[in-house]
C-alpha cells in the first residue's frame, strides 16, 4: 500500500514537473524523465499512460492531438491551471518527506 | 518494421471504453512504440532486437488494458466492484437458475448416483455441462470491466459461492428451528446428506464455473502475451 502510494506520488510529481514548461507527448515525457533523473526513474508505457489518463481525468493535465514535423499524429500534454496549482504543494510535500527521511537516516547512522 | 498499430489493436482489443476513446489510446500507444522502436534502431540495434526491446516495455498487456480502463473511467470503488463482480456474478447466477428450470421443464431429469448406502449424490449432467459457458460469460463481463484476475474468477464462480454461503447460513438456522420445535433430528444423518448434496450442487458446479472462468483467463492472457505476436 505504502509502496504503491509512493510510486504513484513520485510518478505524478515527475510528470507534472516535466510538463511545467513544455507541452510534451508520451514518449518525450518518458525520455525527459529518464534523462533528467539520469536513468533513476524510468517510465514504461504500461506505467506512463494510465498515469497520464488519470491526471487528465483529474483535470491536472490536458492532451491535444498535434501533427509533428515528420507528419506523425501525437497527443501532446500540457499542464492545466489546476495542474500548476497542484504542483506547488506537491513539491513542498515531497521535499518535506525527503528532508524527513534524510534526518531519519542521519539519526540511524549516528 | 512491425505493424505496431495492428499489434496494439490486437492486444488492447475488448477494452471497455467508447470507440473514440479506444481509438485514441490505440493511436497514442502505437505512436509511442513506433518512436521507441525508431530510437533503438538509431542507436544501432538490429530490427528484431529493437522490436523485441520495444515490446518488452509493455510487459503485461492485460494489466495495461485494465489500468487504462480504470484510469479513463475513474470510477468510485463501489461502482467498480458493481461492474466487475456483482453484475457478472448475479447475471451468471440468474442464468444458471433459469437454465436449470428450463432443462427441468424440458424433461431432463437429474441422475442420482449412490455409492452403497443412501443418500446418493444428485448429478444434473445437462445443467453441469452448461455451467462452464456461464462461468466463461461471467468472467468475460468482469474482465471487460477491467476486473483483476481474482475478481474475474470470483465473478465466474459466483453462483456456486453464493449457494455455498446460503447453505452455511441456512443450515444452522434450520437446525435451531428443529431443536426449538422439538423435532427428533439426526444431526449426523443431516450433515452427511448435506455433504453428499454439496458435491452435486456446490462442488461440481463450482468446478464447472471455474473451468469456464479459467478458459477466458487463458484466452485473454494468450491474446495479451507478447509471444503470440510475430515480429518481422
Amino acid at each position: 500500500m505504502i509502496a504503491s502510494g509512493i510510486k504513484r506520488g513520485t510518478a505524478e510529481l515527475a510528470i507534472l514537473s516535466v510538463l511545467e514548461n513544455d507541452a510534451l507527448h508520451g514518449y518525450e515525457i518518458a525520455r525527459r524523465i529518464e534523462q533528467q533523473t539520469k536513468g533513476s526513474l524510468r517510465f514504461t508505457p504500461a506505467a506512463l499512460y494510465p498515469m497520464l489518463y488519470r491526471l487528465e481525468t483529474q483535470k491536472l493535465i490536458r492532451g491535444a492531438w498535434e501533427i509533428s514535423a515528420n507528419g506523425r499524429r501525437r497527443r501532446c500534454y500540457h499542464l492545466t491551471p489546476a495542474g500548476k496549482k497542484k504542483l506547488v504543494p506537491l513539491r513542498s510535500e515531497w521535499s518535506e518527506l525527503f528532508a524527513a527521511l534524510r534526518r531519519l537516516a542521519g539519526v540511524s547512522n549516528a | 518494421m512491425p505493424d505496431w498499430q495492428e499489434l496494439v489493436s490486437q492486444h488492447l482489443a475488448g477494452m471497455a471504453l467508447d470507440a473514440d476513446e479506444k481509438a485514441e489510446v490505440h493511436a497514442e500507444l502505437t505512436a509511442h512504440l513506433e518512436e521507441s522502436f525508431e530510437a533503438l534502431r538509431r542507436r544501432g540495434l538490429l530490427e528484431k532486437e529493437a522490436a523485441h526491446r520495444t515490446l518488452r516495455q509493455i510487459g503485461d498487456w492485460q494489466s495495461l488494458r485494465r489500468e487504462v480502463v480504470v484510469a479513463k473511467r475513474r470510477e468510485r470503488p463501489m461502482k467498480k466492484r458493481m461492474h466487475q463482480l456483482w453484475v457478472p456474478g448475479f447475471l451468471t447466477l440468474t442464468l444458471s437458475i433459469v437454465f436449470e428450470w428450463v432443462l427441468y421443464k424440458l424433461g431432463f431429469q437429474p441422475r442420482i448416483i449412490s455409492w452403497g448406502a443412501p443418500p446418493g449424490t444428485l448429478f444434473y449432467v445437462p445443467w453441469l455441462i452448461s455451467l462452464p459457458f456461464l462461468g466463461a460469460l461471467g468472467a468475460y463481463i468482469s474482465s471487460r470491466a477491467a476486473g483483476s484476475r481474482a475478481t474475474v474468477l470470483l465473478a465466474s464462480t459466483f453462483p456456486a459461492l453464493a449457494l455455498a454461503f446460503a447453505f452455511l447460513v441456512m443450515s444452522p438456522i434450520g437446525w435451531i428451528i428443529e431443536l426449538v420445535t422439538g423435532s427428533d433430528l439426526d444431526f449426523k444423518a443431516v450433515a452427511g446428506a448435506l455433504l453428499v448434496e454439496g458435491i452435486g450442487w456446490l462442488l461440481l458446479p463450482c468446478v464447472a464455473f471455474l473451468l469456464g472462468g479459467l478458459f477466458v483467463q487463458l484466452l485473454l492472457s494468450r491474446r495479451s502475451s507478447p509471444s503470440t505476436v510475430a515480429i518481422d
